[in-house]
């Protein structure tokens, strides 16, 4: 019975030596996926894909009907949004044009907005709800690379943290810690932009952090429109991340920090595209030909 | 039969568990309480009480294939929830002797196990830094939730699959 006994806590401790082995290989820096988890993900994630057509239309019936009751006053606002868009559309034709032009002249083709979209579809959520992830069915074969921006029709919801072969993960901006940062900005009609760094989620106010750094931050107003600035490297600029809800001090005291309503609904999402900034490969081919 | 099936209900589980949030109303989904689908350790817990056998550990030997599983394909933390399933099952194997079989029973251990296994969990990540709640909001605003509607789920899989797990032990004795 001792030997029983003691062959059981053997065990026990055994195995708790490997838990924290694994943990900690899994929370180490790593550049790239095991093959192993490349393997499992992109498997499973054929599978997921297959599975997620029924159980969306399935789950889609309770919001298509809600939806339907809502219909007629959705329609009559959308009616009016739509002839105010017609003429932004005009106006912003001829912009780009002119734009443009004026690029062309002064010989400067790729600008800091231009991307690449790659449409994906979202197949699968991580059921541990402290981990803000989902799966989407692109990967490193169809171009996505990791730390790449991820945006819906609303706005911005996050980047890809791995990319597996045919599938990979986003992190959702909800998960965003500082480890994390966005570079963003506010613009203001005829007055110098305000520029600040996103600097993760609070759980609490259900809402982003974002720090000003610029100094003429006296005009940040609730209902700004936050955009990203473009001027981190990694993700394009003049995506929208959301609007200014609460202005006020940070816990020191020293910087000015506004809560950002993220503009995305990152709870219901099923379409999203994954941007790949032209401008970083040109930069890269430079710095090749140097 | 059996060594085919479970493995495979298993596997479905663990791609259901990954769409899970789709089955809430949006509004509960988006909400401050946290439901965690356990359902993979829910149904080997019926496994265990049901299909095991007093010597037999086909139960914990899932438990830790699937938490593997699960770690690398929805967490990337691995070992979390291969450790924690895997030691949940274990205790339901032993406190199993004690009881008999009933559906009164499935519940409590049910009861038991999820919570024990949740409770890790927290731990284990609260170690780590993936979560700073204090553990009284973590009671309420996790816990809590994830118990009650994993007992939920485990009164409509009940039905289900208990007689086939009785049958299926007795065709393991006939064919060993």
């Amino acid at each position: 019975m001792s030997f029983l006994r003691r062959k059981r806590l053997f065990i026990f401790l055994i195995s708790f030596i490997i838990l924290v082995a694994l943990i900690g290989y899994s929370i180490s820096e790593r550049q790239e996926a095991s093959t192993l988890e490349k393997f499992f993900n992109d498997t499973v994630g054929w599978i997921q894909s297959a599975v997620h057509v029924p159980v969306s239309f399935i789950t889609g019936i309770a919001g298509n009907v809600s939806d339907l009751i809502t219909t007629y006053e959705e329609n009559k606002i959308l009616r009016e949004q739509l002839s105010q868009y017609k003429g932004l559309i005009y106006e912003v034709q001829e912009l780009r044009k002119e734009n443009e032009e004026l690029r062309k002249a002064i010989g400067e083709t790729d600008s800091i907005r231009d991307y690449e979209p790659i449409h994906a579809t979202v197949i699968s959520r991580s059921p541990e709800q402290w981990i803000d992830e989902v799966t989407i069915n692109k990967g490193e074969h169809h171009g996505v690379k990791a730390n790449m921006v991820v945006i819906t029709a609303d706005g911005m919801v996050g980047k890809i943290r791995t990319a597996y072969e045919f599938t990979s993960k986003v992190q959702l901006l909800t998960g965003f810690d500082q480890y994390n940062r966005i570079s963003a900005t506010i613009s203001k009609d005829g007055k110098n932009n305000i520029y600040g760094m996103i600097e993760g989620y609070d759980k609490e106010s259900k809402s982003l952090v974002f720090r000003i750094i610029e100094e003429s931050e006296k005009d940040v107003k609730e209902g700004d429109l936050v955009v990203s600035s473009g001027l981190g490297g990694v993700f394009p600029a003049g995506l929208v991340i959301g609007e200014v809800k609460e202005v006020g001090f940070d816990q020191y005291g020293l910087t000015r920090t506004a809560l950002v309503e993220p503009a995305a609904d990152v709870y219901e999402i099923n379409h999203v595209i994954v941007l790949d900034r032209s401008l970083e490969e040109r930069e890269e081919e430079v710095e090749e030909q140097q | 039969m059996s060594r085919v099936y479970i493995p495979l209900i298993l596997f479905v589980l663990l791609i259901l568990e990954g769409v899970s949030i789709r089955f809430l109303p949006p509004q509960i989904a988006a909400g401050d309480l946290l439901f965690i689908p356990h359902w993979i350790l829910l149904f080997l817990i019926l496994v265990c009480i049901f299909y095991d056998k007093p010597r037999t550990y086909h139960a914990v030997i899932y438990a830790l294939i699937f938490g593997f599983l699960i770690d690398m394909i929805y967490t990337g933390l691995l070992g979390a929830y291969m450790f924690t399933y895997g030691f949940a099952m274990y205790l339901t194997h032993i406190l199993k002797r004690a009881f008999h079989g009933n559906f009164y029973v499935s519940l409590l251990l049910a009861a038991i196990g999820t919570a024990l296994s949740d409770i890790v969990i927290y731990v284990i990540y609260s170690v780590i830094g993936f979560t700073d709640l204090y553990w009284t909001e973590y009671a309420s605003v996790r816990l809590l939730p994830t118990i009650i509607i994993n007992l939920i789920f485990l009164v409509i899989i009940y039905p289900m699959f208990v007689k086939r797990f009785i049958r299926w032990r007795d065709e393991q004795d006939w064919s060993s």
